[in-house]
């Protein structure tokens, strides 16, 4: 199959002094040629195809390759070998790749080239086999070899490419795959100024690319600059749709061969992220352990076998074991795409399609009598303008969906296009207030011609030369941010991984924003828009939410409660000595802990250990009565840790509590705990504290602009369970 | 923070005694569409008496305010048929009629009730259109104490049954019942009052909420920004989650999930871990905050691009179900008039609004388009389609897969015509509303039958299976009509896909299972070093990883190679 279809393909870089050369203002060579280099590796590792690549330094000042002898071949080195690209060649082309001192003939290197791959890809499978050169050509060379390297380029079937720092034709570069929505790139270097090696390089190059291909030859000679844009572009996620044999049915007995292929669904990213500890970077070290326990106060755990699942019904909870739920479950047929009528298209709302993907069906490959039956269906359905209801299940595991299937009829094919249709229960049936007959909104005729004007601005279909439309904003050319943002920051993790991570790329930014033309036609009539329509923010009332409000008057009676739950700590002492405390419980944390500390059971650090996995366990729940029972804790830890002198522990929990405050949501206890003034042991506590005074002070400060920051987000939560489906 | 209480809805019953069955309808399908709702019964018209301070005569609470479960329907049950009339006449008997009495001993219920209820509602099951015969007196009482209902914000329904000669509204209960609910002032056309028939249906669909997904600004450019909520009008509906129970007791279990060190043991915080992905055979690790960061693009919102002509917007460029939205006048004054303005001009000149979409913090941008949609009334003047913007999500690049066509034969018009007369036999009205989900629908009759104990659930109505007897008869000869036009004699379509798959069989016939193959330590050095992992199966890189002891979490193929990749680069470093 044409899935294990790989390529081999050779990276040739001129590194030769003349390469560094440069016009003042303008880069050097041999940088836009190594960048080229680095975002061509970096697609290639992160399309994690099989393709090997290969790659051949010229004008070096050493030599290394396999043909050099007696003084020829000089200045070439195989840098490596064919291989998977991984990270640890880009790191070598960034931290290694260097300008050469030297000068070598790119026919020279080219040979290599040739000589490696013929090598290299000895008894093995490729598809295609590819020269990539990058040079000046500001060198001499030797013409005398070229017929001889032509045809041995072509009996082997070596494809070329070259990427030059100038254009081929110092006119014509504009034309060729100029259907992205970005403006082309600024000219590069004009055509004059060649230096004679230069130009009769370009003329050998010429000669070498219409010989191999005819026509399009030259279409594979690209400049530095044109190349870089192209490339920063990650690779596509290819993937090969898998193949869906079926049979079509109408009724009991007309039945018709079909396939069906994926053709248009939401690609995710290949891989999700694993949980690595912080500090050995290790997967292993890490262990996720998933508890179940009552809902009582000691929230006793139980194990994961004497559970059973059960399912809401009204206020009871109505146990339905799993077996149980496998064997009363609606059971499907197998797959089947069967037809339950045909009906109006006009009928199918666009809006009511549902699923996530659209599927295209064929007649069975080289089953001509399919094809004529589907193609007879295909344009009955055309014609009649009409489309089929279809029972659709892709499995006898998967559930049967209600779907349409849509006749589409292009020049070179015709297919079915199936989408799935909402069931009853997917449906929400809800009514919104009238708008347009709506006195209060109606719109006056100068609101309307403005609209109007706009949307004649910022129409993003436009009419080309020849009176043809011409889509300036085509979202499905536009490859997803989404990638390209993550393979970006992830390939600059991997070659710097001390860096904060880098901006987001222009070109991407670009992409996503509309088109500069459109922006300039329509700022008039957005100016018209703006001063014929008020619109003004309403300013919310609503008062910002502060922990004074959600916990009460507890800002007026602090002291208070500290009092409360220190008495409760004294007047339970005696009692509890006669009881053996052995850890820190849930029910009274505060009581355990000093409890443990005085009698010394264990060791202090233990007990704090416990301490905070009760504290951890209380935050968990988030919720006012807990936070109070946390703020206890805290206290009492704060104060143990103070009076047997040990500040280590409790400053460093600190510190990662406050770590995990945006992500857990819990500035509400934070404020909280800025009230008590509950803060980092200092040095004027105790002696082995690494912060001052003032450091324990600032440490609670400036968390409360961030709250500001944070809380009207919390507004928009919206339907919680519509969030997490969209996760 | 109590927010689920303020969702909780209050419904209220009051049933006529012979009119169970309604009441009966109404709790089975409360309790799937919204299993939160707090219901009462309470029958009036009955000889005894029985309410919470027995204040009122011929009154009968037969349940108290509360979320309806298995034992309310039970009890429902057992007063229907024949028996269920004779059980009713021996607990309940019937009296005299105060529809006064029975709204006063409501409106306590109500108000005995400590929770904050969203939502009042009182429903009258009757088919006497005047149920105290004249008695003025009676009238005025229950007049006076429906309008104090009212101002307390109880809506009043009538589900009023048929009567032969008619059931007069406007005798009596015209007075009683909430005038139709004018929902602000923005007009709205609704009927409130749900025929019974509906409830009769027993629809067995949750019921949602109708609340804004997000409110987001729309920006138009230039700081023309209005505000609009964004709602899902279609969402595939799955089985409502399990809850896990402790076996012994059948009370609901919490899970805790924890993170602790492998080695010592203790619990890792949040920030004592990184995530990690593994490329080119090196690990790239980040913080939680910087996974985050990478896939924020701009903040929350919908900014307009442009505009395109309708038949640019392809029918197979779909990736999810489609959204919809509505101005939000409270967050932005104006915004309706703006957005009514803009909806009046696309539908107009029929073009959509291509945006860029940013539902949420830290989710990357989509691109949509947002087509207009006029408001459409139905033959009884009720909204069938609301008025604002369809938001339908557009594919990038990487959402469309090369597919190689197949190509083959097209038909001939003789082929076509045959075909047209067939589609014209079985042509009917879709209505995206008339298919249930069968797995639903067996599930939601699964629970009920346990709940009830009942012996077996009800018989589900599969509509999504082709009714293939109606078909055969309506196509009749037409069908070998066709076939004959467009296949051979001998050709068997259902034939030739078994017959490949035979030869496939026999040939690995012998193998029935492959016996499981060690790896060893060179063997997986070997492949790791030429990368020729990914050419061995999933199962056999399972197993490799079970050999060599390797936690894995994925099952995808790639993860499994990146777990050994590490593993033999640690093997080597050793």
């Amino acid at each position: 199959m044409a899935r294990a279809a790989k390529s081999a393909l050779v990276l040739c870089m001129d590194v030769g002094f003349s390469m560094s050369n440069s016009e003042p203002g303008q880069e050097p060579s041999f940088e836009q040629a190594k960048k080229v280099i680095q975002k061509f590796v970096q697609r290639q590792v992160f399309a994690e195809n099989k393709d090997e690549v290969g790659l051949v330094l010229f004008g070096t000042d050493g030599t290394k390759n396999g043909l050099a002898e007696d003084g020829q071949y000089e200045n070439i080195t195989v840098h490596r070998r064919l291989m998977m690209p991984d990270f640890e060649l880009l790191e070598e082309i960034e931290s290694k790749l260097q300008p050469g001192g030297q000068q070598a003939d790119w026919l020279d290197a080219l040979v290599v080239c040739m000589d490696l791959l013929q090598e290299e890809t000895m008894g093995k499978k490729f598809e295609r086999l590819n020269i990539v050169l990058l040079t000046d050509l500001n060198v001499q060379t030797s013409a005398d070899q070229l017929d001889v390297i032509i045809d041995s380029l072509k009996k082997a079937r070596i494809t070329l490419q070259f990427f030059l720092p100038f254009p081929v034709d110092g006119e014509d570069r504009a034309d060729g795959g100029g259907d992205g929505p970005g403006p082309s790139a600024a000219p590069v270097r004009p055509g004059k100024g060649l230096s004679r090696q230069q130009t009769q390089g370009l003329e050998m190059v010429k000669n070498i690319m219409t010989s191999l291909e005819e026509e399009d030859g030259l279409e594979e000679v690209y400049t530095f600059s044109d190349a870089l844009q192209k490339l920063s572009i990650f690779k596509r996620i290819d993937r090969r749709p898998m193949a869906w044999p079926c049979h079509l049915t109408i009724g009991s007995s007309l039945t018709i061969r079909i396939v069906g292929y994926k053709a248009v669904t939401e690609e995710k990213v290949k891989k999700s992220w694993a949980i690595v500890e912080a500090q050995s970077h290790q997967r292993d070290d890490v262990k996720r352990e998933t508890v179940y326990c009552l809902d009582d106060d000691n929230e006793t755990e139980v194990q994961k076998d004497d559970t059973i699942q059960g399912f809401r019904y009204g206020s009871d909870i109505v146990p339905f074991s799993k077996v149980d739920e496998d064997q009363m479950k609606y059971k499907s047929d197998g797959k089947c795409f069967s037809v339950l009528g045909f009906t109006k298209q006009e009928l199918i709302r666009r809006h009511q399609f549902m699923g996530s993907q659209v599927v295209k069906v064929f007649a069975a490959r080289d089953d001509e009598h399919a094809a004529v039956a589907l193609s007879a269906l295909i344009r009955a359905l055309d014609s009649l303008k009409m489309a089929a209801i279809v029972r659709y299940a892709y499995d006898r595991r998967s559930n049967p969906q209600v779907g349409a299937a849509f006749p589409c009829i292009k020049e070179k094919y015709e297919c079915l296009l199936y989408v799935q249709l909402p069931f009853m229960e997917d449906l929400r049936q809800f009514t919104f207030p009238v708008l347009e007959n709506n006195k209060k909104f109606k719109p006056s005729e100068s609101q309307l011609s403005a609209v109007d004007a706009l949307i004649d601005s910022m129409m993003l279909v436009e009419k080309d030369e020849d009176g043809e439309s011409v889509d300036v904003f085509k979202v499905n050319h536009i490859p997803n941010p989404q990638f390209q943002r993550l393979f970006q920051c992830l390939h600059h993790r991997g070659v710097n991984p001390d860096d904060p991570l880098p901006p987001v790329e222009p070109w991407l930014k670009r992409d996503l924003e509309r088109p500069q033309a459109v922006s300039a036609r329509c700022q008039t009539p957005l100016q018209d828009v703006k001063t014929k329509f008020p619109l003004k923010v309403v300013v919310k009332k609503k008062e910002q939410k502060t922990s004074a409000d959600v916990f009460g008057s507890s800002a007026d009676e602090p002291d208070a409660k500290k009092v409360k739950v220190d008495e409760e700590t004294e007047f339970n002492l005696a009692e509890i000595a006669k009881g053996n405390i052995t850890s820190v419980g849930s029910v009274n944390p505060v009581r355990d802990f000093c409890t443990l500390i005085r009698q010394k059971t264990v060791s202090f650090d233990q007990a704090c250990q416990q301490l905070t996995h009760r504290i951890e366990q209380l935050l968990g729940n988030r919720s006012p009565e807990y936070y109070m029972k946390s703020i206890a804790c805290i206290q009492a830890f704060r104060d143990q840790s103070v009076s047997s002198g040990n500040a280590e522990l409790f400053n460093s929990y600190m510190q990662s509590l406050k770590r995990s405050v945006p992500d857990r949501n819990l500035q509400e206890l934070w404020d909280l705990l800025i009230q008590d003034a509950l803060t980092l042991i200092s040095k004027d506590e105790v002696d082995g504290s690494t912060f001052s005074k003032q450091d324990a002070n600032q440490f609670l400060a400036f968390e409360q602009k961030e709250e500001v920051q944070a809380a009207p987000v919390q507004e928009d939560t919206g339907d919680v369970d519509d969030l997490l489906d969209m996760m | 923070m109590a927010e689920w209480r303020e969702y909780y809805q209050n419904e209220d019953d009051e049933v006529e005694e012979d009119e169970e069955d309604s009441g009966g309808y109404v709790y089975t399908s409360k309790i799937i569409s919204s299993d939160k709702d707090l219901v009462a019964l309470v029958f009036y018209g009955t000889e005894q008496s029985k309410n919470p301070r027995n204040s009122f005569k011929h009154v009968y609470v037969y349940h108290d305010l509360d979320s309806p479960g298995a034992k309310h329907v039970q009890d429902i049950d057992k007063l229907q048929g024949e028996k269920g009339a004779q059980l009713a006449e021996k607990t309940m008997g019937s009296g005299e009629t105060s529809l006064g009495e029975a709204l006063w001993c409501c409106s306590n219920l109500y108000s005995d009730i400590k929770l904050r209820l969203s939502h009042k509602r009182l429903m009258i099951f009757t088919c006497r259109d005047d149920p105290h015969v004249g008695d003025s007196a009676k009238d005025r009482q229950a007049r006076t104490k429906a309008a104090d209902l009212k101002e307390t914000g109880v809506v009043i329904d009538l589900m009023h049954l048929t009567k032969p000669e008619g059931f007069d509204v406007s005798l009596f209960f015209c007075d009683i019942v909430s005038p139709p609910e004018d929902e602000s002032e923005l007009g709205l056309q609704t009927e409130p009052c749900r025929k019974l028939e509906d409830l009769q249906k027993r629809v067995r669909a949750k019921e949602l909420k109708k609340r804004a997904q997000s409110r987001l600004t729309f920006s138009l450019g230039e700081g023309v920004n209005l505000a609009v909520g964004v709602y899902v009008l279609a969402r595939t509906a799955t089985k409502p989650p399990a809850v896990r129970l402790y076996r012994d007791t059948n009370e609901p279990v919490r899970t805790k999930t924890r993170y602790f060190h492998a080695h010592n043991g203790g619990i890792l915080l949040p920030n004592d871990m990184k995530r990690a992905q593994v490329y080119g055979k090196k690990q790239i690790v980040m913080e939680k905050d910087e996974v985050d960061e990478i896939k924020k693009f701009d903040d929350p919102g919908l900014v307009l691009m442009g505009f395109k002509p309708m038949e640019r917007l392809k029918l197979h460029h779909h990736i999810r179900p489609a959204l919809f939205i509505y101005p939000e006048e409270e967050q932005i004054s104006g915004s309706s008039c703006m957005f009514t303005t803009l909806l009046l001009k696309c539908s107009e000149k029929n073009v959509f609004a291509l945006c860029r979409y940013i539902p949420r913090r830290n989710t990357p941008p989509r691109f949509v388009a947002l087509v207009p949609q006029r408001e459409e009334l139905d033959q009884s003047q009720t909204q069938a389609t609301p008025p604002g913007f369809r938001v339908i999500f557009l594919p990038f690049a990487d959402d469309i897969r090369t597919v190689d066509a197949h190509v083959g034969p097209t038909a001939s018009d003789e082929q076509v015509d045959k075909m047209k007369e067939i589609v014209h036999k079985l042509r009917f009205k879709y209505r995206s509303d008339a298919f249930e989900n069968p797995m639903l629908q067996q599930h939601y009759r699964n629970l009920e039958a346990l709940a009830l104990d009942m012996l077996a659930p009800e018989p589900i109505e599969d509509l999504t299976m082709p009714k293939v007897q109606m078909m055969d008869d309506r196509l009749g000869p037409l069908v070998q009509e066709f076939k004959d036009l467009v296949y051979p004699p001998d050709y068997n379509p259902e034939g030739k896909p078994a017959a490949k798959r035979k030869p496939a069989e026999s040939g690995g016939g012998g193998a029935e299972k492959k016996p499981k193959v060690e790896m060893s330590e060179e063997e997986l050095k070997n492949h790791v070093e030429k990368g020729t992992l990914g050419k061995l199966t999933v199962p056999v890189l399972k197993d490799a990883c079970r050999q060599f002891g390797i936690r894995t979490t994925g099952t995808k193929k790639q993860e499994l190679i990146d777990a050994l990749t590490i593993l033999a680069t640690r093997l080597n470093a050793n």
